[in-house]
């Protein structure tokens, strides 16, 4: 009988070791195989490294620097020490002597936390890491990431834009080509020993990590410094609220330069309000003015509806249209006065008769056609586009003040694009920042595009040809260069405000290109509210001739002998 | 006279297996001795890889670093701070000699 029990109890509890042996192996099997997997593989992310942007001469202008975070493991710091650890840290971090004892309190009630883990300090350059490495070598940690770095400073941080603490681009060439800058992560998944150690025989699955395309620009970067420079002194010369400047190659449609001002830094954006962030070339509206009446110009010549020498019939005073009366800016009128005059003297009154001539069907679909009421394309995030009012809800008083560049508005890379084609020859091109994007399996060129033909070449030479008498003979004929043949426009628009135009408030611009004959470059320069004059002839006219004076000095142009 | 010789085939047989098994033996044994010998080096070569990989992992932050400290001294902003400093200036006009 005592057998019996014995062997029955014997059985109960052999029984039960099979029970809790099949649960364990059987039913937790998974689970306890993924537990040892954890333990016995380790998985590495290779992070792959944000591409680089390089000017045209292959010098950078934005790049990635290593940097590093610093963390504390807590419980792994006797109670005594944590704080002469975290004075010692504290004076490897600080900046300047008076934060080390703020620093030093806060890394303290940071190491005394209930935690295996806490974050201490961001963005430690490798040069402290080492410092620190010298002085404690237990308790702290490093895990290294990147920053972008920017040898120009703030040059060209509209273009730029930045990458936010996400490392994801926003605005200008780092939030249009985030895709292609940021490139893929890697892995790596091998088989590791009790100490941690990789096993060479073991399990070793590898996926690269793919490092993001570099972009190298068509941005010249001594051109970019020099209209930066005279951008800079321009806003502060005449009192300006802001300014801008774009410069174009004529023949490719290659952005050579762009700068507005105020700027930020890409670095310490969040230091900035987000205003600053927009870029004014490409997403600010305004009025261009006077500008704009060698567009309007082209697109009378290239209908052959008039010539440079066909005489104005309504300049000899103020025009009245649908209730306005329209003046010249000087209210000086020259009675039958050559179109070539209209454009020398400014003359809002000569345009009237142009825009007459044109119509308002065939100067409609030369706005279209030069490319305004639609963002012109070019590789920076923020581009927007003002909207042309339909057609149909045009009046005549629309139809003359347009042509002189009111009651329209425009951006400036669409402005400069649009006489860019007039320095060509005729082909609207797309604008490109970006020249080629490279890695390591090769390379992809963005070629020049042709948008379309807009105006023949015969009457490009003609408008070319009345816009180098505007800067020879027009306001701006004190500033020109002896010897270069330049072609340019001054133009001085008010700014509507609440349903009016303010007389003193101004957008200040000149728009040309250089050498006219086969121009190298065309350069927009624009004042915003210029106070010292309101005048594009006393503001941007002198900061254009400025720059264009170092450009062909810069491009080895030679003057004409004279 | 009948000369009766024993035949012994089991005694052949045994010397024919007992020379294999020991070669066989001799080999597992060497095979071991060499397995044991190896995985200590693979777990050597492990702890190097893994300095190797931390070595490239540095070295290719210090290259970055002086890539970028070479741009930041080619600079234009400092490349013109620079030639102040050392008095250099924009010219003042210039002259075209044909």
């Amino acid at each position: 009988m005592r057998i019996l029990w014995i062997r029955a109890i014997l059985l109960i509890f052999l029984s039960l070791i099979v029970i809790r042996l099949f649960y364990w192996q059987i039913v937790r099997a998974e689970f306890l195989q993924s537990q040892a997997d954890n333990q016995h593989f380790t998985d590495t992310t290779l992070d792959a490294v944000r591409g680089d942007i390089f000017f045209s001469d292959g010098s950078i202008l934005t790049s990635s620097n290593p940097s590093f975070t610093l963390y504390g493991l807590p419980k792994e710091i006797a109670k005594d020490q944590k704080i002469q650890i975290s004075y010692l840290l504290a004076k490897a971090l600080s900046e300047s002597q008076d934060n080390i004892d703020d620093l030093a309190k806060e890394l303290v009630n940071n190491l005394e936390k209930d935690l295996y883990w806490v974050p201490l300090k961001k963005k430690i350059s490798f040069d402290q890491k080492k410092q620190i490495e010298k002085l404690i070598s237990k308790g702290i940690g490093f895990n290294q990431g990147s920053s972008r770095f920017y040898p120009e400073g703030s040059s060209s941080a509209h273009l730029l834009g930045f990458v936010n603490s996400d490392a994801k681009g926003n605005f200008g060439l780092e939030g249009y080509f985030d895709g292609e800058l940021k490139g893929i992560s890697g892995s790596i998944r091998h088989e590791r020993d009790a100490l941690g150690l990789p096993i060479l025989i073991g399990e070793f699955l590898t996926n690269d990590a793919r490092n993001g395309k570099n972009l190298i620009l068509n941005i010249d970067r001594s051109v970019q410094y020099i209209v930066e420079q005279a951008l800079k002194k321009g806003v502060e010369k005449y009192g300006a609220k802001a300014g801008s400047i774009v410069v174009m190659e004529p023949g490719t449609g290659g952005i050579l330069a762009m700068a507005s001002f105020p700027n930020y830094h890409p670095e310490k954006y969040f230091d900035y309000p987000k205003e600053f962030y927009r870029n004014p070339v490409v997403a600010d509206h305004y009025e261009p003015g006077s500008t704009f009446k060698v567009l309007v110009m082209a697109a009378a010549l290239n209908e052959d509806l008039v010539g440079p020498d066909t005489k104005c019939d309504s300049c000899s005073g103020p025009i009245s249209v649908g209730g306005f009366t329209i003046r010249t800016w000087d209210n000086k009128y020259y009675p039958d006065s050559t179109l070539k005059d209209v454009i020398v003297h400014s003359d809002n009154t000569g345009m009237v008769f142009v825009a007459r001539k044109l119509g308002l069907d065939k100067f409609y679909s030369y706005l279209d056609n030069f490319g305004f009421g639609q963002p012109t394309n070019i590789d920076l995030q923020d581009e927007s586009s003002p909207d042309i009012r339909p057609k149909n809800s045009w009046r005549e008083i629309d139809l003359v003040t347009a042509s002189f560049g009111q009651g329209i508005a425009v951006t400036p890379i669409q402005m400069v694009t649009a006489v860019s084609a007039i320095a060509n020859g005729g082909n609207l091109m797309e604008p490109h920042i970006v020249k080629e994007i490279t890695n390591d399996q090769g390379s992809f060129t963005v070629n020049p595009k042709v948008v379309r033909k807009v105006i023949k070449d015969s009457s490009s030479q003609v408008i070319k040809e009345m816009m180098v008498a505007a800067v020879e003979e027009g306001e701006a004929r004190v500033l020109r260069l002896k010897g270069f043949k330049i072609a340019g426009k001054t133009g001085t628009a008010q700014i509507p405000v609440a349903g009016h135009y303010d007389e003193d408030k101004t957008i200040a611009s000149f728009v040309g290109f250089a050498p006219a004959d086969n121009p190298k470059f065309v350069m927009l320069v624009r004042f915003d509210e210029p106070s010292s004059s309101i005048f594009g002839s006393e503001t941007a006219a002198p900061t254009f001739f400025e720059i264009a004076k170092q450009l062909l000095f810069y491009y080895k142009i030679a003057p004409i002998a004279e | 006279m009948t000369i009766i010789e024993k035949f012994e085939p089991d005694k052949q047989k045994n010397g024919f297996s007992k020379k294999y098994a020991c070669l066989v033996a001799a080999g597992l044994f060497i095979l071991i001795v060499v397995e044991i010998w190896a995985s200590n080096n693979v777990v050597e070569y492990g702890g190097k890889l893994e300095k190797l990989s931390l070595l490239s992992k540095r070295l290719n932050t210090e290259n970055q670093l002086l890539k970028n400290e070479i741009a930041s001294s080619e600079s234009l902003n400092f490349v013109a701070s620079k030639s102040a400093e050392l008095g250099f200036s924009p010219p003042e006009s210039i002259q075209y000699i044909r």
